[in-house]
């Protein structure tokens, strides 16, 4: 072993090629072993400005880093890695990498607020770990989660014809995320539907499941919808 | 009656405010300055709008030196120093460096700091590159009008504002804070982001000291208006990047990771150093001073504005760093002393 004190570096800064040659001599596995340097080298200056347009990290400008969220936070009792103060900071200064490496934590916070509760400056990081997290799956670098396919499909169908069909809502989002349909849940569901409500209620049901309704002179209230929210996406992911 | 006349050298806030105490009481004041102007730091270096009030130095201080000049109470030698003073507390003969002698029955020294020169830190780059400047600069800046890189002139899209230089160094012998720089710079901060919105300011700290109620009035609308932002790092280097703009190293303790960060222009808030006539001070006026090299205060409590010497007082940035208004409250605390004892 070359390097002795791997323990103290991170993983990710050390780069090994698994065959290498070089002028005859053959180095492959741990003799090649490099660190890449930890120097920060530049912030990126928007950064703060893009994660801010994100409803809920408007106060982010305001922390001074006292570390009270991070002190009062359910989950860093749980994971040290899991530090608000932290990433309100690389945010401030534009650290994206900081950020991007914490990827699979950030959205780990459970909404309970006491960090908001706590924040003498008022910052309320619950909104910014919230942000971050919508930063990260708006840019592609975790997965779009299950309730962000329920929130698409619900306003594709808006965008459409103006009001949803619930039927058609559960089906499509559990197709998108590859979910059976007959869940234990709904068909019991279905099942109680069609022993206790009317008739005429469960023919209109069906009907609008085959023919979803349509608001009245909806026209082209969907396509100015879809170009405002695209306008919004774009202003705030620039 | 020399005992009625009481001679204020030093002509900065704190002896215009001495000398306007007493000519406010009816008695005379003989002002020895050693610079061709009265008004001290704030005049002579060129400050811009001061803390907390708001107002242009020159129009600010500019009122304190008119109010002196026009009085008939108070004799202005500009250009002067002190060079010998005889006698005791009620009958004190000084001799000017032109060769005049005024009597006085007290003294009042309010002679003030001297800025640190920021080439004793070199490791900052100051002398080296034209775009590393210090805080007097900064103001002269401001009052100019336009924040531009000196070295071309371009408008700086980052600049860097240094705290604690010449500050709380026991490398270069300073183990005082010089309490007004934090504020001073949170001030400039935020001047600079009013006059270049483009142009983005970054503090390195150790500590922030806006003390009282300037936290919220600097710190806090600095960085929550202006969106200035603090980084907890005292730079190491400044140094140049190959494309001229200037890289600022250190370690970001709170990332735990070293920094190499290119800025357009890097400030230095310098401290308030010692006088540097102090020794001379202390042996023509025959007062010790305290182990920082600034004038001894005496015990505070009853003898207040007071010296290691009786019938020699002291006031404002010549017993240690001081803000502008309290160095203003001194002073009529020593002109207050100095009435006394004629009365007395
Ligand atoms: C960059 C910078 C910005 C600042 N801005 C602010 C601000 O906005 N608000 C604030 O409250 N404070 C500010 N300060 C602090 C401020 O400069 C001092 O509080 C103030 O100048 C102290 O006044 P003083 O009269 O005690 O001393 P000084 O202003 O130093 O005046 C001393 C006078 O004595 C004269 N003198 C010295 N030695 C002799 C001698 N041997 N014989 C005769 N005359 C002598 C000097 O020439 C000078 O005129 C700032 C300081 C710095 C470095
Ligand atoms: S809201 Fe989130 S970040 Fe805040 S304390 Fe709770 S888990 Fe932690
Ligand atoms: S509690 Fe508020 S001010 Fe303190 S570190 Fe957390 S977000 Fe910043
Ligand atoms: S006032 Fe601030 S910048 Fe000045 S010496 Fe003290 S801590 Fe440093």
């Amino acid at each position: 072993m070359a390097i002795h004190e791997k323990s103290l570096i991170d993983v990710d800064r050390l780069l090994t090629h698994d065959n290498l040659v070089i002028d005859g001599v053959d180095v492959s596995g741990h003799w090649n072993t490099m660190i890449t340097p930890r120097t920060l080298t530049d912030y990126d200056d928007s950064f703060e400005a893009k994660i801010q347009k994100i409803a809920g990290a408007e106060n982010v400008h305001r922390c001074w880093q006292c570390g009270s969220c991070t002190n009062s936070c359910t989950m860093y009792a749980q994971n040290v890695n899991f530090n608000p103060r932290y990433w309100i900071y690389a945010t401030r200064l534009g650290l994206k990498e900081e950020i991007i490496k914490d990827k699979d934590i950030i959205w780990q916070c459970v909404s309970c607020n006491k960090c908001t509760n706590i924040c003498p400056k008022d910052v309320k990081p619950e909104g910014v770990m919230k942000a971050l997290s919508h930063w990260l799956e708006e840019e592609g670098h975790t997965e779009e989660t299950h309730s962000t396919t329920f929130d698409y499909e619900f306003w594709d169908q808006i965008a459409k014809r103006g009001r949803i069909e619930d039927s058609a809502v559960l089906k499509n989002f559990f197709a998108k995320t590859g979910q059976a349909l007959a869940q234990d849940w709904l068909v019991e569901m279905v099942k109680r539907m069609m022993k206790h409500l009317p008739m005429t209620h469960l023919i209109h049901s069906a009907l609008h499941a085959v023919f979803p309704p349509k608001t009245k002179s909806w026209g082209k209230t969907g396509d100015v919808l879809k170009a405002y929210v695209k306008e919004q996406k774009e202003a705030a992911h620039g | 009656m020399s005992k009625d006349t009481v001679l204020i050298v030093g002509g900065g806030p704190a002896g215009l405010s001495a000398a306007a105490g007493v000519a406010a009481a009816g008695k005379k004041a003989v002002l020895v300055e050693k610079e061709d102007r009265l008004g001290g730091a704030p005049i002579l270096s060129g400050y811009a709008k001061l803390v907390p009030s708001g107002e242009w130095a020159k129009d600010a201080i500019g009122r304190m030196v008119d109010g002196v000049e026009s009085s008939s109470n108070v004799t202005v030698h500009k250009s002067n120093k002190v060079t010998k003073l005889d006698g005791d507390a009620g009958n004190f003969t000084a001799t000017l460096s032109n060769g005049e002698t005024v009597n006085a029955g007290s003294v009042v020294l309010a002679t003030g700091f001297t800025h640190f020169d920021s080439i004793n830190k070199p490791e900052w780059g100051f002398g080296t590159f034209p775009d590393v400047i210090t805080t007097t600069q900064l103001e002269q800046m401001v009052g100019s009008g336009k924040i531009a890189c000196p070295s071309d002139g371009r408008v700086p899209e980052r600049v860097a504002i240094l705290l604690c230089v010449g500050s709380r160094d026991r490398q270069i012998g300073r183990e005082w804070c010089s309490k007004v720089c934090c504020t001073v710079s949170a001030n400039l901060a935020m001047e600079v982001r009013e006059m270049s919105p483009e142009t983005q300011v970054f503090i390195y700290y150790m500590d922030i000291r806006t003390f009282g109620l300037y936290e919220d009035k600097y710190y806090w609308k600095s960085q929550e208006e202006f969106k200035v932002k603090y980084v907890k790092a005292r730079i190491a280097e400044v140094t140049a990047a190959s494309d001229g703009r200037l890289l600022v190293k250190g370690e970001d303790t709170l990332v735990k990771r070293p920094i190499v960060i290119p800025f357009d222009m890097v400030v230095h808030a310098v401290g308030m150093d010692p006088n540097e006539d102090n020794p001379e001070i202390s042996n023509t006026f025959g007062v010790g001073l305290e182990k920082h090299g600034y004038i001894e205060r005496a015990e505070h409590y009853t003898n207040t504005a007071g010296t290691t010497r009786k019938g020699v007082y002291s006031c404002g940035s010549a017993y240690g760093p001081e803000s502008i208004d309290d160095s203003i409250s001194q002073g009529s605390a020593a002109a207050l002393r100095v009435l006394a004892d004629m009365a007395g």
